[in-house]
């Protein structure tokens, strides 16, 4: 042993901080290894397979891809996908921005804390509970609230999730309630950031909030509006949990409810068409990677931090 | 032109300059205070209407017309048809024991990985980092079919194996980790180590305790990410005694016309109430690791 020792090199290829790091890394690398790479290379080797239910299958080549493409409820899906993931990112960026403003503007820090934290609640609160709560409350029948509550108005009770007309709508708003806090206190956070005495100079220039606002505020928070507008539109991308509990396996009504994912979903695990599944899952994959890919891109050129 | 105005007649002026202003700043707080207050009202409603309305035993049947928020008749026979129809105790335990152990694991994973990428500075340690970085970018929807077959091989799919593993790449919490120990001087780990410490002591007995604020923002992130999840649990459980509360509940209430409205009601007001209560106390702190994590994003 002793003698092996001396005849290594002095400058050993890696130090003992280099197996310390490894080590330390280790879990992370099995991780990103098993949960990652392994899947996303297993997942490209599917889509041009013929499988079902197991990894390896007879080779089909592009057919899959062709079959996806081609395939009316895909674009369906790929449609009602960006429909709703546009409307309530655009929608809930513009509200949480200017209720942020709001909450922000609030003098006492008492109120401006209660108001973050009732905002914020329904995000704490699970997509499964929220689907339940919604469908009730959007009944189609006159007993629901909302359609009571339009009712008072004088309008006819409308069927929010059975209606193909409005059932997308009926998801934004859904969304938005959902998801409003979560915007709201980022854009309060980064509101904090925005020097005061370009506020103060603009007051002794005599301009009214509305000009401070749009002038100063708006061009300031620039780059985080155009990181949520792209991160909402990835996460909308993957919208499956709502639209599977309201609409079922089938996007009803009517499809208008197909998703994407739910398309995933339904070939893979309920026709057991994994090699389509996995080709539409990469077909998907490409859209979420323009979107991120613009995402880096402006985040680098704006480089906030 | 003559007579300059005196001191008493400016200051006077001054004084209802001023009040008027203060008039306006006060309208305004009030104006301001009172459309936030309506906004909360449509944040809350739904919850107070599912809460009452859970209460209501005669909208057991039918969800009432016209709409109360008052229950006609009070009763918690509800909540015991409730746990009486789904094992709501199991679901909560199954859903607290997947939860910690995909705490653990993840974090564990993040926070070591964080820590050897900011201090120990190993060879390819910035590959490393920007490998954890760009899996990020994977969706899961995207991995979940080949994930669902290996587990199915491994034949730990229905075991809560299918949880805890994958959470070793928590990619997202060794970036947080790594960013708030680069905050922390390096000097620490050489004195330890000096000191005749080994590696893992001087992580473990003088780094970690001053993780713990990022440690605490990690959790709450993870807890609210594992409690609310349904797609994975979807997939990977089959046992109904091994569902987690949000696809126990999915399942009881998986159906178009959604029957027995208060019982469902119900339900769904204990699955929320592990949730609701964690952020009654840890309010403020949960929103500021929110966007703490949002902005770092």
């Amino acid at each position: 042993m002793a003698v092996k020792q001396s005849a290594v090199p002095k400058k050993k290829l890696f130090t003992s901080k280099d197996w310390a790091g490894y080590v330390f890394s280790a879990p992370l690398l099995i991780g990103i290894l098993g949960f990652a790479i392994y899947p996303m290379v297993a997942a490209f080797i599917m889509s041009f397979q013929k499988t079902s239910n197991s990894l390896v299958g007879e080779w089909v080549g592009i057919s899959n891809y062709v079959y996806v493409l081609t395939d009316q409820i895909f674009w369906q899906s790929i449609y009602n996908t960006f429909y709703m993931g546009i409307l309530s990112v655009v929608l809930g960026v513009i509200l949480s921005f200017v209720l942020a403003s709001l909450i922000y503007n609030v003098p006492s820090s008492k109120w401006r804390n209660f108001f973050k934290g009732v905002y914020f609640l329904p995000n704490v609160v699970s997509l499964v509970a929220t689907s339940i709560l919604f469908t009730f409350l959007f009944n189609p029948g006159k007993e629901g609230l909302l359609n009571f509550f339009i009712g008072l108005f004088g309008f006819d009770p409308i069927g929010w999730f059975t209606d193909p007309t409005y059932s997308r709508f009926s998801i934004v708003l859904m969304t938005l309630w959902g998801m409003l806090g979560y915007n709201t206190i980022i854009f309060i956070a980064s509101l904090t950031s925005v020097p005061r005495d370009l506020y103060e100079a603009a007051e002794i220039d005599g301009a009214n909030w509305f000009k401070k606002w749009f002038y100063i505020t708006v061009p300031y928070l620039k780059p985080i509006i155009m990181f949520m507008v792209i991160i909402g539109t990835i996460n909308a991308m993957k919208r499956f949990t709502d639209v599977w509990l309201i609409g079922g396996t089938a996007g009803n009504p009517a499809g208008s409810l197909m998703t994407a994912v739910l398309y995933i979903y339904r070939n893979g695990f309920l026709s057991s068409q994994m090699g389509i599944a996995t080709a539409a899952s990469y077909i998907l994959f490409m859209f979420i990677l323009v979107l991120t890919i613009v995402l880096l891109i402006s985040n680098r050129k704006n480089n906030f931090d | 032109m003559k007579t300059v105005p005196i001191d008493s007649e400016i200051k006077k002026n001054q004084v209802i300059a001023y009040k008027s202003i203060k008039k306006t700043r006060l309208v305004g707080n009030i104006v301001l205070t009172g459309i936030l207050l309506f906004g909360s009202l449509i944040m809350i409603i739904p919850f107070l209407w599912m809460v009452l309305t859970s209460f209501d035993w005669q909208a057991r049947l039918n969800i009432p017309f016209p709409p109360r928020f008052w229950p006609k008749e009070f009763s918690i026979r509800t909540y015991t048809l409730a746990f009486s129809n789904i094992p709501m105790m199991k679901y909560i335990f199954n859903s607290l024991l997947i939860s910690i152990g995909v705490i653990v694991v993840s974090l564990s994973s993040a926070l070591m990985s964080g820590y050897a990428i900011s201090k120990l500075k190993f060879k390819g340690s910035t590959i490393v980092l920007v490998l954890a970085l760009s899996t990020m970018m994977i969706p899961f929807e995207m991995t979940m079919i080949p994930q669902y077959l290996l587990f199915s091989k491994l034949s730990l799919l229905d075991s809560y194996w299918a949880f805890y593993l994958p959470a070793l790449n928590f990619a997202f919490g060794t970036f947080l980790s790594k960013s708030f120990v680069d905050q922390i001087p390096a000097s620490l780990r050489e004195a330890g180590i000096i000191d005749g410490a080994s590696e893992f002591i001087v992580f473990l007995k003088i780094y970690l305790p001053l993780c713990l604020p990022i440690l605490a923002t990690m959790v709450i992130l993870q807890f609210l990410a594992v409690w609310n999840d349904l797609l994975w649990p979807l997939l990977a459980l089959q046992t109904p005694d091994k569902f987690t509360i949000q696809l126990g509940l999915a399942m009881f209430s998986y159906n178009k016309d959604l029957p027995l409205p208060s019982v469902i009601m119900a339900a769904t007001t204990v699955s929320l109430l592990p949730v609701i209560l964690t952020y009654l106390f840890l309010q403020r702190y949960i929103v500021e690791s929110i966007a703490l994590s949002g902005i770092k994003q």
